[in-house]
């Protein structure tokens, strides 16, 4: 079979089709990870086990999409996962004062997703309106937010009311309580992405000065992006609070960089401008299957680290090969 | 009553003084032109009444009212929309995105009304649908578009903010004959409906078409305003050139080694990116200037000569024997310097300190693979010194330097093993009159010594102290020769400004 035997691979189409959904390179990754993972651990591709990396990567799921607003206008949130760990001291605290009724749970998460947002503004305020450097400001943000979740519960280990977990491990009808949340999710981020301020926060990251000379607010807009991060970090605590089960002032920390190599995977650029958050919830899977991966394949545990670190590599290698090659 | 005007509108960027005294006034139903040489003020003008700069001082009057335009919204509200020079498109965003930016239609729900968007966007993108060219539609991402059709979609969006005056800052620069008589159509559409037009160019023959009324900007002061039906290109080239040719060329004896002229560098019909068929040859000893408006081929070719562009055809010449520009280090190998003012780009090695700053030619040249700090340092510093460089130490970072300083390091480079030919890029850009005086100073000296000496200079005055001989430069080629008493600001515009 040679190349003239092939009319259908247009060079063009290829590109025209990465364009416009630059999560594809991302997408066939996770394939054939998820392929991989079924090789290595049939039941992983089970109901169950797809119920069960759900469940474990909703999370890191939403605090991709967290990250990819602020990525857009070419801004970053290091404090992203700090942020999940204030809200999930807070909500778990609150629940547990108010007595771990339905209706505390429901207060305890209104109350969080008003400190994602808080803590978000703060962000947003000081990289946007102060014009400090969004890596260096939010890395201090993010300090300042750790210590307030130390100060909220300073030693790991409170526990979550039950109705809270059971339902976030639950099903209804059959049907696992997390691909509700799924559901939602999607429905959220179909209606955020028809909003002007996706847009906005594009156009801001393709070149702030040219969206300022346009007539854009672009402080306003930063701003809302990082307001919007908060928003989703907080959704990101309530997972890690359903998945925990606990409350722990440092369980978010860890999670900042894997949300910043979500984004990447995904195929948004760090300058900004350019990205999906189908892409980044895409990247948060790929990690997630790589874990699972290095997990099944027996890997001993003192090397799981490097050969995580390793696969995470080789996956944004390959990204940015297929990416480039079909853009070229 | 005009339907906006500017009384001594001044702006400052840190010591420059971009604008001195800004005095402009538009009436309705008007193709205003600005004209004025490069970095004479014309754009800050226009920024300053679209918002994006903040004027220090100064008076807007729109309507006989005076206003306060505190952003580029606010300039929208007081009914001003403007194309920027350097564009202000989002790469990523299609084509019927950029048009709408600045005010998205949206649903009753809060959503972007696509229908909406793409219904107005597609009106103004008809507009130039005979001319647009090949692969450009409404969604098409900008970032895969040529350069002229960027700047139509500037165009395009610009006249979606439907003001009453829209300002266009040299709209024109890279579109072709079909495009320009389209938009001119248009602007005289718009004129017909009492629309306020500000157009700026550097094409004669442009603002002599469209224009009714044409306003000179000489070093950041507005210096007088004709009706275009009442002068000629000559009248205002000379009101562009002001009284400042009396300033005649000051250096010494030019060809002063006429008598054995001995070629170092010759071009035969060199085209490549840029620039087509460009022939000169300089003398040892001599400093030949290239002149004209920005990018009219000047740097291409300089960059072309050095191999850092490529070259499509052509000869070049260098102490007598072909020479195929292939890449700078075998430029350097052969002797040749290049020096350009884009230090940041061309020639710090940022964060490094001093030393290694000066010496990575001396290493090229002398094959060095090791050596001893101190013997390069004796090396050094007499270069340095030649320059009246200021500097702390040899082992601080080039960057804690001002960037005249920072330049002369760079120069310096080149001064411990001397080249036969330097290239000299627009080498002043930013450094201070101190500095630019020590460095034609020492120019002149090096020419003296037997260099042959290539200058492109986007100042005038530099170029008319300097050069021996100007080639000017429009649409890529060599339009003119100027030479000894020739060497006139007035021939230089004559030149430049000419219909390519
Ligand atoms: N943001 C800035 N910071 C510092 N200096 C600036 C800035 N913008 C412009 N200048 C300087 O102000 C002067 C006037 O610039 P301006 O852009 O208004 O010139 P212009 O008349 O539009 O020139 P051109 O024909 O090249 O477009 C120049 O000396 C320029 O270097
Ligand atoms: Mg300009």
């Amino acid at each position: 079979m040679t190349d003239a035997t092939l009319p259908t691979t247009r060079p063009g189409g290829l590109k025209r089709l990465v364009e416009r959904y630059p999560f594809l390179p991302a997408l066939v990754i996770a394939l054939v990870l998820l392929a991989l993972n079924g090789f290595y651990q049939p039941r992983s591709v089970s109901f169950i086990g797809i119920t069960g990396l759900t469940k474990t990567y909703l999370a890191l799921m939403m605090l991709a999409i967290a990250q990819t607003y602020v990525v857009y206008a070419g801004d970053i949130d290091l404090s992203a996962g700090a942020i999940v760990s204030l809200v999930n001291v807070v909500i778990v605290v609150m629940m547990e004062k108010m007595g771990g009724s339905g209706f505390s749970v429901v207060a305890a998460l209104g109350l969080g997703l008003a400190t994602g947002l808080a803590c978000g503004i703060v962000n947003g305020v000081v990289v946007a309106a102060l014009r400090l450097q969004a890596i260096v400001a939010t890395f201090a943000t993010s300090i300042f937010f750790t210590g307030l979740a130390l100060y909220v519960m300073p030693v790991a280990g409170t526990p979550a009311p039950a109705a809270f977990w059971r339902t976030y491990g639950g099903r209804f009808f059959e049907i696992p309580f997390v691909f509700y949340a799924v559901v939602v999710l999607a429905i959220m981020l179909y209606v955020l992405a028809r909003t002007r301020l996706s847009t906005q926060l594009l156009a801001v990251g393709d070149d702030a000065q040219a969206a300022f000379q346009s007539g854009l607010p672009v402080t306003r807009i930063r701003i809302q992006g990082y307001a919007l991060c908060g928003l989703f970090a907080a959704l990101a605590a309530f997972c890690v609070t359903g998945d925990t089960a606990s409350g722990d002032p440092l369980v978010g920390g860890k999670m900042t960089l894997f949300s910043v190599a979500a984004v990447v995977l995904g195929g948004s650029a760090l300058s900004g401008g350019y990205g999906t958050v189908i892409g980044s919830i895409i990247g948060a899977l790929i990690i997630g299957l790589i874990n699972s991966l290095v997990f099944f394949v027996g890997t001993p545990s003192e090397w799981q680290n490097l050969v995580q670190g390793l696969a995470i590599l080789l996956a944004l290698m390959a990204g940015i090969l297929v990416g480039r090659r079909a853009r070229a | 009553m005009s339907k906006i005007e500017l009384r001594g509108v001044s702006k400052a960027y840190g010591a420059t003084l971009a604008l001195r005294r800004g005095d402009l006034s538009i009436d309705a139903g008007e193709v205003h032109v600005l004209i004025g040489s490069n970095g004479s003020g014309k754009s800050t003008l226009c920024k300053i009444l679209a918002g994006s700069v903040r004027p220090d001082g100064g008076e807007i009057l729109i309507d006989g009212k005076p206003v306060t335009i505190t952003g580029p919204r606010s300039a929208r509200d007081h009914g001003i929309g403007i194309f920027y020079q350097e564009l202000s498109l989002a790469g990523h965003r299609t084509v019927s995105e950029n048009i709408c930016l600045s005010d998205m239609p949206v649903t009753r729900a809060g959503f972007v009304d696509r229908d909406a968007l793409e219904a107005r966007a597609a009106r103004y993108v008809a507009l130039f649908a005979s001319v647009a060219g090949d692969g450009f539609s409404a969604d098409t991402t900008v970032e895969n578009l040529r350069a002229d059709q960027r700047q139509l979609v500037e165009i395009m969006k610009a006249l979606a903010t439907e003001a009453p005056v829209i300002i266009f800052d040299e709209p024109t620069s890279a579109l072709d004959r079909a495009q320009v008589d389209r938009f001119f159509e248009i602007l005289r559409d718009l004129k017909a409906e009492g629309r306020s037009i500000i157009f700026i160019s550097h094409r004669m023959d442009e603002i002599f078409a469209i224009g009714d009324r044409v306003t000179v900007i000489r070093d950041g002061e507005t210096v007088g305003t004709e009706r275009i039906a009442d002068t000629n290109p000559a009248a205002v080239i000379r009101l562009m050139v002001g009284t400042q040719d009396e300033l005649a060329p000051t250096n010494g004896a030019p060809h002063a080694t006429a008598v054995a002229r001995t070629f170092v560098l010759t071009l035969q019909n060199l085209s490549g990116k840029g620039f087509a068929n460009v022939s000169f040859e300089v003398a040892k000893g001599e400093i030949l200037g290239f002149g004209g408006l920005h990018g009219q081929g000047q740097s291409s070719v300089l960059r072309a000569i050095f191999g850092v562009n490529p070259v499509a055809s052509g000869e070049i010449v260098l102490g007598g024997k072909t020479y195929a520009a292939s890449n700078p280090r075998e430029a350097i190998r052969r002797g040749l310097a290049y020096v350009s003012g884009d230090r940041g780009r061309d020639g710090v090695i940022s964060g490094r300190p001093i030393l290694e700053n000066v010496t990575p030619i001396h290493y090229l040249r002398q094959k060095l693979r090791l050596a001893r700090p101190a013997a390069l340092a004796d090396r050094v510093r007499p270069a340095l010194e030649a320059l009246h460089t200021k500097f702390g130490g040899l082992g601080h970072p080039i960057n804690s330097l001002s960037g005249g300083n920072q330049q002369k390091i760079v120069i310096a480079r080149w001064l411990i093993d001397r080249p036969d030919v330097l290239l000299l890029d627009d080498p002043t850009k930013g450094i201070d009159l101190s500095a630019k005086t020590d460095l034609f100073a020492l120019i002149r000296k090096l020419a003296a010594e037997g260099m042959g000496i290539v200058l492109y200079s986007s100042e005038d005055a530099e170029l008319l102290n300097n050069a021996d001989r100007i080639l000017v430069f429009n649409g890529g080629s060599v339009r003119r020769e100027l030479t000894g008493a020739d060497r006139t600001r007035y021939n230089l515009y004559q030149a430049a400004y000419e219909a390519a």
